[in-house]
C-alpha cells in the first residue's frame, strides 16, 4: 500500500539515509527501531515530504512519484491521506481541541461542518478526550496533547498514519495513555509505521519491525521473530542494550 | 503663576486638545492603519519567499528605514507636486507615516511570523492545508499576539511623531499649541501643555495595551459558545464540556 524505494537523502554533505527501502500493506503495524541518528525521523520526514529526499521513489495508494521531482500538488494528494503524528504533538495553539480536530476535515477537506463534528466527537471519543474539547492546547497535559494529535491525525480517516516517537517528549507517567490509544488502533486494523523507543510496544504491537541503523536497514521482520531470534549481531546487541533499560 | 499665566493655559487646554482629538488621533490612526497593511504584505512576500517582491520588499525596508522621516515628508508634500502629484496636507501626512512605519512593521510582522515553531507548519501541512491555509489559519493568528507588543510600542511612537506634519502645515495639536505660544509669549508653558496632552493620549493607548494583550491568550471561557450546537447531530450539549 505504502512503499518507499532506495531512498537516500544527506544533511550538509553527511548522508542520513543510504538507500531505504520500506514497504508497509494494509493493516500492518510496523515499528522502526534503531540507536538515535539512525535516520529513523528522517525516513518518515522523507515519506511525508517534511524534507525532500535527495533520490527515491514512493508507490503510495497506486500512484509512483518520485520523491525529487513530485509536484506540489501531489504531495498534497499524498499528504491528504497520510496522518502524521509528532513527537512535539505540534496542536495549533490557536485553536480549541475541537476546532483542532475539525480543521483538517473542514478547511483542507471542505467536508460538511455537522458531517465533520460528528467525526470529531467520534474520534475524540476514541482518545478519550470528549471532555476536553473546548480546551486549548496549553490548558492540557502532554499525553493530552498527544491523544488530541492523534485524533486530529485519524479524523479524516487516512490510509496509513505515521508516528514520529510520539511518546518521547512525555513522562513515563503519561506514556501509557498514549500507547493505550495506539494499541486500541492497532487492534482496529489502522495501517500504522511507528518509529519509536518503546520496545514492549514494538514486540507486543507491532505486526513487523525494521531496524535501521547509519542510515541503511540493518534487519526487519515479524516482530517476534526479530525480538526472539535476531539474525544480525547489531540487532542483537541493541535489544539487550535495550532491554537492560526496560 | 500670574493669573495671567493660568488664565492662558486654561483657555488654551482645549484649543490644544480639540485639535488633537480631531486631527492628531484621525492622522494616528490613519496612518497605523496604512503600516499595519504595508507592513503584513512587505512580511508576507518576505516570509513566502516570492522572487522579485522579495527584493522589493528588502529594498522598500532599506529606503524609508534609512532616510529621515521628516525628509520623506518634505519629499512627499513639497517634492512629489513638481512631477504633477499634489497632495493636500493630511493626506500627505498619512501616507508619509504609513508609509514609513510600515518598514518599521514590516520587520516586526516578519520576526513575529519566524517566532512560530516549525512544528505548527508541518502539522497544518499534515492535515492537508495549503501554505495560504496554513498562514491564514494557523500561522498568522499565531504570530499576531507576538507582534501585538512592538506595534504598539511603534503606534505609541507614531502618535508623537505625527507633531512633525506641523511642518507640512497640517494644523494637528502641536501646530496649535505652537500658535497660541507665538501670540502669547509663553513658549514654556503651553509647550508643556502640549506635551502634556501628548502623555494623557499615549497613557490612554498604554491602558488600551495592557487591556487587549489579557484577551490575546488562548484560554477556554465559561461561556465560549459551540458553533456547530445546531447541527443535531446525536451528540448533546454537555458533551462539549
Amino acid at each position: 500500500m505504502l512503499e518507499v524505494k532506495n531512498i537516500h537523502k544527506s544533511f550538509s554533505k553527511s548522508p542520513v539515509l543510504r538507500g531505504i527501502d520500506f514497504k508497509v500493506e494494509k493493516g500492518e503495524v510496523v515499528a522502526v527501531i534503531g540507536p538515535s541518528g539512525s535516520g529513523k525521523t528522517t525516513l518518515l520526514r522523507c515519506i511525508s515530504f517534511l524534507e525532500k529526499a535527495d533520490e527515491g521513489e514512493i508507490v503510495f495508494d497506486e500512484y509512483t512519484h518520485d520523491m525529487v521531482h513530485i509536484s506540489k500538488r501531489d504531495i498534497k494528494k499524498v499528504r491528504m491521506n497520510m496522518g502524521f503524528v509528532f513527537q512535539s504533538f505540534n496542536l495549533f495553539s490557536n485553536m480549541t481541541v475541537y476546532d483542532n480536530v475539525m480543521e483538517g476535515l473542514v478547511t483542507a477537506r471542505k467536508m460538511d461542518r455537522c458531517e465533520a463534528r460528528k467525526k470529531t466527537f467520534e474520534v475524540l471519543e476514541k482518545v478519550g478526550m470528549l471532555d476536553k474539547t473546548k480546551n486549548y492546547p496549553g490548558e492540557l497535559s502532554g499525553g493530552q496533547q498527544q491523544r488530541v494529535a492523534i485524533a486530529r491525525a485519524i479524523a479524516p480517516d487516512p490510509k496509513v498514519i505515521l508516528f514520529d516517537e510520539p511518546t518521547s517528549a512525555l513522562d513515563p507517567e503519561l506514556t501509557g495513555e498514549v500507547l493505550d490509544v495506539m494499541k486500541k488502533l492497532a487492534k482496529e486494523g489502522t495501517t500504522m509505521v511507528v518509529v519509536t523507543h518503546e520496545m514492549g510496544f514494538a514486540r507486543d504491537v507491532a505486526s513487523r519491525v525494521v531496524f535501521m541503523e547509519n542510515g541503511v536497514v540493518v534487519e526487519e521482520g515479524k516482530a517476534k521473530e526479530l525480538f526472539e531470534n535476531p539474525k544480525e549481531e547489531r540487532t542483537r546487541q541493541f535489544l539487550s542494550a535495550m532491554s537492560k533499560h526496560e | 503663576m500670574s493669573d495671567r499665566l493660568v488664565d492662558i493655559l486654561v483657555t488654551s487646554f482645549m484649543r490644544i486638545l480639540i485639535p488633537g482629538i480631531k486631527v492628531t488621533i484621525p492622522l494616528t490612526l490613519l496612518s497605523f492603519l496604512l503600516s499595519l497593511v504595508i507592513g503584513l504584505l512587505l512580511a508576507l512576500v518576505q516570509v513566502a519567499n516570492i522572487k522579485g517582491l522579495k527584493e522589493f520588499a528588502r529594498f522598500y525596508i532599506w529606503i524609508f528605514r534609512g532616510t529621515p522621516l521628516i525628509v520623506q515628508l518634505f519629499i512627499i508634500f513639497f517634492g512629489l507636486p513638481s512631477i504633477g502629484i499634489t497632495l493636500d496636507a493630511f493626506p500627505a501626512a498619512v501616507l508619509a507615516f504609513g508609509m514609513n512605519l510600515g518598514a518599521y512593521n514590516a520587520e516586526v510582522f516578519r520576526s513575529a511570523i519566524m517566532a512560530i515553531p516549525k512544528g505548527q507548519l508541518e502539522a497544518a501541512y499534515m492535515i492537508g492545508l495549503n501554505y495560504p491555509q496554513a498562514m491564514a489559519r494557523v500561522i498568522l493568528p499565531q504570530s499576531f499576539p507576538v507582534a501585538f507588543p512592538n506595534l504598539f510600542n511603534n503606534l505609541i511612537s507614531l502618535l508623537k511623531d505625527t507633531s512633525l506634519a506641523a511642518s507640512i502645515t497640517v494644523i494637528e495639536l502641536f501646530t496649535s499649541a505652537q500658535q497660541i505660544a507665538a501670540r502669547t509669549y509663553e513658549p514654556f508653558a503651553l509647550y508643556c501643555e502640549a506635551a502634556l496632552i501628548y502623555l494623557i493620549f499615549s497613557t490612554a493607548l498604554t491602558w488600551l495595551q495592557n487591556w487587549i494583550e489579557k484577551k490575546l491568550v488562548w484560554k477556554s471561557g465559561e461561556n465560549d459558545k459551540d458553533k456547530d450546537a445546531d447541527c443535531g447531530c446525536g451528540r448533546n450539549k454537555a458533551m462539549v464540556g
